[in-house]
């Protein structure tokens, strides 16, 4: 391993100048495993090990607050399968993971071929649309659970100062997760606008002149230049943001208190994994539930990965 | 140059002397014999204040006591917090919990009081009321030592109710005996102020949970939940209780969309005349400087006034190690704190457990707050199940299910199924203790 990536084309050494002796190289010689070592500690200790201890977990009954803990084999992955909070609150990550990625890639894209196509001071809108996603997100739910609010809120504010009636944002099991969709819209989107804007960037100019000399208005173009070299951006953003929905848990347990929203409207899966395992101190049947879905994402993970190379094929 | 790596050399071994002597001073008792005491709690806002007032007198009543206090959010951070420091023995030397959180506590995480100590220290059981001594006393051991009850209470603005003819000659609010005269008084308040006429927490897990416990209790409902299940629920209890919620909700007497803060806020601007709520948020009403006076829930069904409450309290947590001069200074502690409970009662709403406090002539010349005082007398904490009690599970869950019915999401009678096949499955799952 190590010749090969150090023997120099015969053409390219000079005469009279000695070949460099080769030394050893960084990524196959034995020295390099000292420079990932530390990353690798860090990493072992704070995802391998606990990843392997809580599948281990999941086989147990144990609890937070007892010290002893009996193998249940399979008992607790038996018992999830009729547990219909679990399939209920899946159901609610699902609904919010597809809820929210069409908006989060559709704005997206939108937003940054707005910026692209000629807006006066783009540094601006790039600093605007992005700004909100460095925002923490106490931060974000602390002013949307303002504008929300029933009473007070300024959506509803607006609303009935024309003549509308009042919605109840954070009330009404119908609307409760619509409402975490269009904070967390407002919140990441400016994320994938980051990652289109690039990519739109990245399409030569010459194309656009060639068509426009061929005579392509500009409708033509976004559809025939613009959407087609932006395929792999799409992908891409389909793929994280599908991932990061899936995570649902900070925004919507804050916004609701940790009471699981309206009606439990909107309790996503991790959240009833943490209540199960901290507040309700069954950690071995909360490791279960994680796991279970922890191969579902996966499954997702690998359907997208196959879509994607069959599209780029 | 040999001189200067002597010099750090020396620095450096200087520097970790120094730190290691701090590290071990730390742990160890301080000078002239004082001893460190960890205190844990979970009051903030209002409460906060009034906490810190109280752990400041005791650091002045005992010098030699240095108390380090920490203050988590209440609810679940809190009590997996706890619950996880006592199961790993390092526990702080006092806590505080909500009485009803017991069930979960007591068996294991916690170390019984000792009550020839707290006699030694002039508290004794009897000074307490009977059905708060019942609650924190599990196998005849006292578990919990209770600084307060903190019964829902009714708030009424007194301008409002005058004009809607719902005061008594004295300026009172005239009885009200059944759930009828309730909603009427609801809707003659509602006349007045324009908008609805009770506030409560309808969209609130809490808010609607104290109500639904109250009539659920008053209508003579029982519920049982033993380990693995099924739940032992008046069912048509449950109904009846949330049939009256869903009537109160309809917009009229009461909004269905106000969470615990909203329905304050709504009392606190006037925009109802009522508003059933702990007894806490005195404080908001105080501050409104709004015509107001409190007192006992009403008793909307039967004869006994029967109220959800809970009582906050004072506990030892498990510790691997038990320093005794530290358990004797939270001994001194927790009857400091309950000695000088005037002022948590006075700013807080709550009614002093103590009886010494609770029968002075300094709190029950206090109005409106000992208005309500009968209503330690007459307590229901919550159902025992490791799940159930002040910001547990149960509460949350329950609250999803009434939060159902006020909104005319699903009928009374779904409502109740919703809940009593929940605590079924819950209970089916087996207790993690």
């Amino acid at each position: 391993v190590t010749a090969a990536g150090t023997v120099a084309a015969p053409g390219r050494v000079e005469p009279g100048v000695a070949p460099r002796r080769p030394g050893p190289s960084l990524v196959g010689a034995r020295g390099g495993i000292w420079f990932v070592l530390p990353f690798m500690l860090v990493y072992a200790a704070f995802v391998l090990w606990p990843l392997l201890y809580g599948l281990g977990l999941s086989f147990f009954d144990t609890s937070l607050v007892r010290d002893e803990s009996q193998f249940v084999g399979l008992a607790n992955y038996a018992q999830l399968f009729s547990d219909p909070e679990v399939w209920r609150t899946l159901w609610v990550t699902v609904l919010f993971t597809i809820g929210s990625t069409i908006p989060l890639v559709v704005i997206a894209l939108v937003m940054a071929l707005l910026v692209q196509t000629g807006v006066r001071g783009q540094w601006f809108w790039r600093f605007v649309y992005f700004a909100p996603f460095l925002l923490p997100v106490a931060t974000v739910v602390l002013i949307w659970q303002w504008l929300f609010s029933g009473d007070f809120g300024l959506f509803n504010g607006i609303l009935t100062g024309m003549g509308l009636p009042a919605v109840g944002w954070l009330t009404e099991p119908e609307i409760g997760l619509w409402s975490v969709v269009i904070l967390t819209v407002w919140w990441t989107v400016g994320f994938n606008f980051l990652l289109y804007l690039a990519a739109l960037q990245a399409i030569p100019a010459q194309l656009y002149e060639a068509a426009e000399l061929d005579g392509a208005g500009g409708w033509r173009r976004l559809l025939s230049i613009t959407l087609p070299l932006l395929n792999r951006t799409t992908g891409l953003v389909v793929v994280l943001q599908v991932l990061a929905s899936l995570k649902l848990f900070d925004q919507a347990y804050i916004l609701y208190k940790a009471n699981g929203g309206p009606g439990g409207s909107a309790t996503p899966i991790l959240q009833y994994v943490y209540d199960t395992g901290f507040t309700d101190y069954r950690l071995g049947y909360a490791s279960a539930i994680s796991y279970m879905f922890f191969v579902l994402i996966i499954l997702i993970a690998l359907v997208q990965a196959r879509l994607s190379r069959r599209s780029a094929s | 140059m040999t001189t200067h790596r002597l010099s750090r050399r020396t620095l450096l071994r200087a520097t970790a002397a120094a730190g290691a002597a701090a590290l071990l001073s730390s742990c160890a008792r301080g000078p002239g014999g004082a001893v460190d005491l960890a205190y844990w709690n979970f009051f903030t806002g209002s409460d906060g204040e009034l906490m810190v007032g109280l752990v400041d007198r005791f650091r002045s009543e005992a010098p030699n006591v240095r108390v380090t206090d920490t203050t988590l959010m209440w609810g679940p951070p809190y009590y997996t917090k706890l619950a996880m420091a006592c199961a790993g023995g390092r526990a702080p030397d006092l806590g505080t919990l909500h009485a009803s959180r017991l069930p979960t506590f007591g068996t294991d995480l916690l170390d019984e009081w000792d009550v020839d100590e707290l006699a030694a220290r002039g508290v004794s059981m009897d000074e307490f009321p009977e059905p708060v001594r019942k609650r924190v006393t599990i196998d005849g051991r006292v578990m919990a030592l209770p600084l307060d009850t903190h019964p829902m209470v009714l708030y009424y603005n007194t301008d409002i109710c005058e004009k809607a003819g719902l005061l008594a000659a004295d300026g009172s609010l005239a009885p009200i005996t059944s759930a009828d005269q309730m909603l009427d008084a609801g809707r003659r308040a509602a006349e007045v102020t324009g908008s609805t006429g009770i506030a409560f927490g309808s969209a609130d897990n809490l808010g609607g949970w104290m109500l639904f416990w109250s009539l659920f209790r008053q209508l003579g409902g029982q519920m049982r939940l033993p380990d693995g299940g099924p739940a032992e629920v008046d069912r048509d209890a449950t109904v009846q209780a949330m049939t009256l919620m869903r009537d109160m909700a309809d917009g009229t007497v009461a909004s269905p969309t106000l969470d615990g803060q909203a329905a304050s806020a709504a009392f606190a601007s006037q925009q109802t005349g009522f508003l059933i709520h702990g007894p806490w948020e005195v404080t908001t009403a105080r501050t409104a400087e709004i015509p107001f006076s409190m007192t006992q829930f009403p008793a909307l069904y039967g004869d006994t006034p029967y109220v959800r409450a809970d009582s906050h309290s004072f506990v030892l947590p498990a510790q691997a190690q038990v320093d005794p001069a530290a358990r004797s200074a939270a001994y001194d502690m927790a009857v400091s704190m309950l000695r000088n409970s005037l002022d948590w009662a006075s700013g807080g709403g709550h009614i002093p457990a103590l009886s010494a406090v609770a029968e002075s002539p300094q709190y029950l010349d206090q109005q409106p707050i000992s208005n309500y005082r009968g209503a330690a007398q007459v307590v229901e904490y919550d159902p025992e199940a490791y799940f159930s009690g002040s910001g547990s599970t149960l509460m949350s869950r329950a609250g999803q299910s009434i939060q159902g019915v006020t909104s005319r999401a699903l009928t009374p009678e779904q409502g109740a199924d919703d809940l009593i096949g929940w605590l079924d499955s819950q209970l089916k799952l087996g207790s993690p203790l």
